[in-house]
C-alpha cells in the first residue's frame, strides 16, 4: 500500500497532468453522463491510493456540489423544451432541461474532479520545477511561487493592521456594518503596503543576480521515475482505444 | 586605481524638483571600511543606491557626474553583473528574503541558482557560509519564522556566498535588539579581516569608532567631511554636521573643556581606560 503511494506521489508533475488531461479529454469522447460522472469516483480512487482520500473527498465535494445544484436548478427550469415533466403555474421542468443539465454537469464534476486531484497529489515546487525544466522563464515561475508563500504572510499582516486599528479606536468587531466601515482602514494599509514592499523585493532580488544573464541552475530537481514511461504509454494506449472505439461504434 | 571612484555626482529623484545629492566626489580603496554617517534625509541610502547601480539602472531621475566601478561607468555596468561585484543589505529584515524558497539553506543558495553555477558547487558554498557565519542551526528552517536578528544574519549569508568584492551595508541593525546588532557586527567584522572593501551606514556611532578605518560624513546630499575615523570622531566640529559622537569622544571633550587634558580623544572603551590610566598617572591621582 505505502508502495504503491509512493509511486503515484513521485510520479513526474507532467505525468500526473497528461492523466488529468487524459481524463477531461475521455469525457468528451465517451457518449453519455454516466462515464463523466464515475470520473469522479475514479479520482476518489486514485486520491484514496495516493493517501489523500478525505482532503480529496473534502474539497471535490465543497467546490463542486454548489455548481452542480445551481446548474441543476437553473436549466432544467429554464431549459427550452416541449417536455414538461412537473409544473408550478410559470415555473415547469423540462426533459431536455434535465438532459442537458445532466451532461453539462457531470462534464465540470469530470474536469473539475480530476483538477483537484492533480493538485491533490503534485507539489506545486515539484509542478514549477518541472515547468522551468520545460523552459518556462524563471521570472512567471517566480510569480507562482512567491505568490503561494506571500498570501499566508498577508494574512499575518492583516492581523497586525487590523490590531494597530483597534488600537486607535477603529471598531473591526460587531455588526455587518460596523466591519464594513473598518474594512478601509484595514485593506489601505494592507495594499499600500505590500505596493511599498514590492520595491524593496526588486532590490533583494537584483542583490541576489536574479536578472543575471546565465542558465539558471536549480538545487531541487525532480526526477522521472521508472513508472512514468509506463503511465504516459498506458494513457496512450487507452485514449487510442477509446478514440478508435467511439469511431466504429 | 580605487575600486570605486566618484566625480562630481549629483543626483535628483523622479518628479522631485531639488538633488538629493550635491557635488559628491570620493574613491573608495580597496580593503577599506568606510562608514558612512549623518542625519535622517542626509541621502545616505541614495548614495548607497548609486553605488550598487541601482540608481540609475533600477530608479530612473537625473544622475550627473561619474561613477567608476573599477575603472567602468555605472551606466554601463549590468545590474546583474554587479551582483557578484557589490553586495547589498539593507535595513528592513523582513523584505529581503526571496520569498520563493522553504528552508535557510535554499534561501541562501538562492543567489548562486541565478548566477547558474553547479549544483554541487553551490551547496559546498552554501555550507561554508553557514558554518562561517555560525548560522548552521537554522538551515533548515522557514525563512518568513525567523527573528528580525535571524533573518538579517541570513540576508547577509545570502549576499555573501556570492563573494562580491565590495559589500554596501545599508543600516543593517537599525530594526534589531541589542544581541542582533551584536551578531551583525561580528559578521562585518569577519568580513573585513577577509578583505572586503565595505560601506556601512550606521548611526551607532559606538561600533564605528570601534571597526571603521574611514568615514564619510554626509548632510543635506553632501559629503560634508571625510577622512579617517580617529580624525573625524574625536573632532567637536562633526557635531555641527548633525552626527553624533561616541559617548567616549564626548567624555574626552568634555574633560578638555574643563581643562583635563587626557592627551587625546579616546574613542572606545579600551582606549578611554588607558588614556585615563594614564592621565591619573601623570596627576598623580593613581
Amino acid at each position: 500500500m505505502d508502495q504503491i503511494k509512493k509511486s503515484i506521489l513521485h510520479l513526474y508533475p507532467t505525468t500526473k497532468f497528461l492523466v488529468t488531461l487524459f481524463l477531461c479529454i475521455s469525457v468528451f469522447i465517451v457518449p453519455g453522463y454516466l462515464y463523466a460522472y464515475s470520473v469522479l469516483f475514479i479520482c476518489m480512487f486514485f486520491s484514496y491510493l495516493a493517501g489523500s482520500f478525505k482532503e480529496f473527498s473534502d474539497l471535490a465535494i465543497k467546490a463542486l456540489l454548489l455548481i452542480v445544484v445551481f446548474i441543476f436548478i437553473l436549466q432544467s427550469f429554464f431549459y427550452p423544451g416541449t417536455h414538461v415533466i412537473w409544473s408550478w403555474s410559470i415555473f415547469s421542468i423540462k426533459q431536455e432541461g434535465i438532459d442537458f443539465a445532466l451532461n453539462l454537469t457531470s462534464k465540470i464534476v469530470a474536469i473539475g474532479s480530476s483538477f483537484i486531484l492533480f493538485f491533490r497529489i503534485t507539489k506545486v515546487k515539484d509542478l514549477i520545477s518541472s515547468l522551468e525544466a520545460l523552459g518556462l522563464p524563471p521570472k512567471v515561475t517566480y510569480i507562482f511561487l512567491s505568490t503561494l508563500q506571500i498570501i499566508p504572510e498577508m494574512k499575518k499582516l492583516t492581523i497586525v493592521i487590523m490590531d494597530a486599528q483597534k488600537t486607535r479606536g477603529v471598531e473591526t468587531e460587531g455588526k455587518l456594518f460596523t466591519r464594513i466601515k473598518a474594512f478601509l482602514p484595514t485593506l489601505s494599509p494592507l495594499i499600500l503596503g505590500s505596493i511599498a514592499g514590492t520595491e524593496e523585493r526588486v532590490l533583494t532580488l537584483e542583490s541576489r543576480a536574479f536578472s543575471a544573464k546565465v542558465k539558471k541552475t536549480s538545487l531541487y530537481t525532480v526526477e522521472k521515475t521508472k513508472y512514468d514511461p509506463i503511465v504516459r504509454i498506458i494513457l496512450l494506449i487507452l485514449l487510442i482505444t477509446l478514440i478508435i472505439w467511439r469511431v466504429m461504434l | 586605481m580605487s575600486m570605486i571612484t566618484i566625480k562630481n555626482l549629483s543626483y535628483q529623484y523622479p518628479i522631485v524638483e531639488t538633488d538629493v545629492l550635491h557635488d559628491i566626489n570620493i574613491s573608495i580603496e580597496k580593503g577599506e571600511f568606510y562608514a558612512v554617517i549623518g542625519s535622517n534625509g542626509a541621502g545616505k541610502t541614495t548614495f548607497c543606491n548609486v553605488i550598487r547601480g541601482f540608481i540609475p539602472h533600477f530608479y530612473k531621475g537625473d544622475l550627473r557626474g561619474e561613477i567608476l566601478i573599477e575603472g567602468k561607468d555605472i551606466r554601463d555596468w549590468e545590474l546583474g553583473d554587479l551582483s557578484q561585484k557589490i553586495g547589498y543589505v539593507f535595513q528592513n529584515p523582513f523584505t529581503q528574503i526571496s520569498g520563493v524558497k522553504e528552508t535557510v539553506f535554499e534561501e541562501i543558495a538562492f543567489g548562486l541558482e541565478n548566477l547558474g553555477l553547479e549544483v554541487e558547487i553551490i551547496k559546498e558554498k552554501v555550507e561554508n557560509v553557514l558554518k562561517m557565519l555560525e548560522i548552521e542551526y537554522l538551515q533548515e528552517k522557514n525563512p518568513f519564522e525567523l527573528s528580525g536578528g535571524q533573518k538579517q544574519r541570513v540576508a547577509l549569508a545570502s549576499i555573501i556566498v556570492m563573494e562580491p568584492d565590495i559589500l554596501v551595508i545599508d543600516e543593517p541593525t537599525s530594526q534589531l535588539d541589542p544581541q542582533g546588532t551584536e551578531e551583525v557586527f561580528k559578521i562585518i567584522e569577519l568580513m573585513k579581516n577577509k578583505g572586503k572593501t565595505i560601506i556601512l551606514v550606521e548611526h551607532k556611532m559606538e561600533l564605528i569608532a570601534e571597526y571603521a578605518d574611514r568615514i564619510i560624513l554626509m548632510q543635506d546630499g553632501k559629503v560634508v567631511k571625510q577622512g579617517l575615523t580617529k580624525d573625524i570622531l574625536s573632532d567637536e566640529d562633526t557635531l555641527q554636521y548633525g552626527s553624533a559622537l561616541p559617548q567616549y569622544a564626548l567624555f574626552g571633550i568634555e574633560m578638555r573643556n574643563q581643562n583635563m587634558d587626557l592627551g587625546s580623544i579616546p574613542l572606545t572603551e579600551k582606549q578611554s581606560i588607558s588614556v585615563v590610566q594614564q592621565w591619573m598617572k601623570k596627576e598623580g591621582l593613581a
